[in-house]
């Protein structure tokens, strides 16, 4: 039956950034009460903060297990199959578990895990830490609808959260994973642009922030096409069409292309490792 | 132009006469020359079409008033695929022309394509734009075609698809209430064929290209313009120089009318290059 998220108990392996974002977004949105949260980590380092949110926490991997429902793995990939290992004999059939280590197949963590465990794969992006990130979330064969739109209503509020087939993950990761920093040296471009025209660069990477933040709304909002949307932008003979001439010229989209395609690529090639 | 029924002489005079919408389709250096040599017989009643590029409505306005108080002039520029009824044409309308002088002309020009009025400075934009356009389409359709045939396909039929794939396309987009970003996507089959296509495109600078050409097709009717009101060649010195490619061309005509060779060209207006 559907699991009452109030009633839910979630679970944290692995205490770093991307957990206490997704925490903090359940936090804010008041999906979980933070009695209901516990956080494990080997030392007090990153435990703090959560702390101080009202989250409980512990250094013991198998408490969590044993504490709480949906639980998930957010420790760094290449302990992950030693966590499992540890983990793996207080995992039942009613834990939901939900790992969020990059290159890690849902086969292996199914194999790593007793057979038939509800397993999901989650891909999040940095931007989970202010409840604007961009989740993709991949199920295994033990997890039926009822988890994938429980993990789905819990993480809308950390952002955008949309079930795929596992083949779209790393192609996630070239788009949105990687492409936050894409997006960081775009603003800082124009805003080194900025100041080449006498802006200071305070102002310049505070006003090119918002530019960005207020585009993606609009995209977001209006459900345009982004070439209608850009078109809208540019009078006849004006500034922004000057502008986006030099940036055809400077063949940005097949550039823009190539990185998405070469981060997807390193995805698929460090999966395999 | 006699098979196809139109009346034929070597007369501008019996031209202007006859007419009461007069198509001024001559090289653009020749149109001083036109105007003095019609310009008594231009009578209130005509509407004087220049298709000339690069001169501008004043020019001919200028020069017509010597003779006629308020001439009608209406400047247009259109392009070769006049010939097939599918062309794209402007006008923009002069001093004393009237909204339906400017009417009439969209009518007879809507007949072979697509007709719109506007302002005389965008005309430049214009020329740039779908007045050399036809000759980006057929490069890009020749290139094409040799992709075609280099993965196999004979050349005709390579052509013909090439051809039937742009018409096709652009049908779509003047039916189509979507933006061309938006079909592009729609034939852009995730991981497909067209996605890593159009990559190839990109990575080139397909786009940057064609932003540059038509400006730089722009641009340079806007250089002939200048260079053209800057002229100082007599139109009798022009009149000389044509005379004698005249009868390079075509020995039939008898030197005796020499002298009132017609200057009408059964090109189409825009066949000169720009």
């Amino acid at each position: 039956g559907a699991m009452e998220a109030a009633e839910l108990r979630v679970g944290f392996v692995g205490a770093g950034r991307m957990a206490g974002g997704l925490a903090r977004g359940l936090l804010r949105a008041g999906k979980v009460p933070a009695s209901s949260i516990l956080a494990s980590a080997p030392s007090d380092k990153n435990l703090d903060t959560w702390r101080e949110s009202g989250c409980r926490t512990t250094h013991c991997n198998l408490e969590v297990l044993q504490e709480s429902t949906l639980v998930f793995l957010a420790t760094k990939p290449h302990i992950l199959p030693a966590v499992l290992q540890e983990i793996r004999p207080a995992v039942g059939p009613h834990h939901i578990v939900v790992s969020l280590a990059a290159g890690v197949t849902l086969q292996t963590l199914q194999r790593l895990l007793p057979a038939g465990t509800k397993v999901l794969r989650l891909m999040p992006n940095l931007p989970c830490v202010v409840q604007a990130g961009a989740m993709v979330f991949a199920r295994g064969s033990g997890a039926g609808d009822g988890e994938a739109a429980l993990l789905k209503s819990l993480l809308s509020s950390c952002g955008l959260c949309e079930e795929v087939p596992e083949s779209y993950i790393n192609i996630h990761t070239g788009l949105s994973g990687s492409g936050v920093a894409y997006v960081y040296l775009f603003a800082e471009a124009l805003a080194e642009g900025a100041v080449k025209m006498g802006m200071p660069g305070g102002l310049a990477s505070r006003i090119a922030a918002q530019t960005l933040l207020g585009a993606a709304k609009m995209m977001l909002e209006t459900g345009e096409h982004p070439a209608k949307l850009r078109g809208d932008v540019c009078t006849p003979g004006g500034t922004t069409i000057h502008a986006l001439h030099q940036l055809e010229k400077g063949a940005l989209r097949a550039t823009v292309m190539n990185a998405v395609e070469a981060a997807t690529n390193r995805a698929c090639d460090v999966a395999e490792d | 132009v006699q098979k196809m029924g139109v009346n034929f002489t070597v007369s501008n005079k019996d031209t202007v006469k006859s007419s009461d919408v007069l198509f001024l389709a001559v090289k653009p250096p020749i149109i001083p020359f036109i105007l003095e040599e019609v310009g008594p017989d231009i009578e209130a009643r005509h509407i004087v079409v220049s298709c000339a590029a690069g001169v501008t409505i004043s020019s001919i306005e200028k020069k017509l008033s010597t003779f006629c108080p308020t001439p009608k002039v209406i400047r247009c520029m259109t392009n070769t695929p006049v010939i097939v009824r599918e062309g794209a044409t402007v006008y923009a309308t002069g001093t004393h022309a009237d909204v339906e002088d400017g009417k009439l002309l969209e009518q007879l020009m809507a007949s072979v394509g697509f007709c719109t009025e506007v302002e005389e400075d965008l005309i430049d934009a214009v020329t740039g734009l779908s007045g050399s356009g036809p000759a980006y389409a057929f490069t890009a359709l020749d290139a094409l075609a040799d992709g075609g045939v280099k993965m196999g396909l004979p050349r005709r039929l390579a052509v013909r698809l090439g051809a039937q794939a742009l018409l096709g396309a652009a049908k779509m987009l003047l039916e189509s209430e979507q933006h061309p970003g938006q079909l592009k996507d729609n034939v852009c089959s995730p991981g497909g064929a067209t996605i890593h296509a159009l990559h190839f495109l990109e990575s080139g600078g397909f786009r940057s290209l064609l932003i540059n050409a038509v400006e730089a097709s722009c641009i340079r009717t806007r250089e002939l313009q200048h260079l053209a009101d800057q002229e100082k060649i007599s139109p009798a010195a022009i009149k000389k120089t044509l005379l004698d490619k005249v009868k390079l061309e075509s020995p039939s005509l008898s030197v005796a009318s020499a002298s009132k060779v017609s200057l009408f060209t059964n090109k189409s207006p825009s066949s000169k290059k720009n």
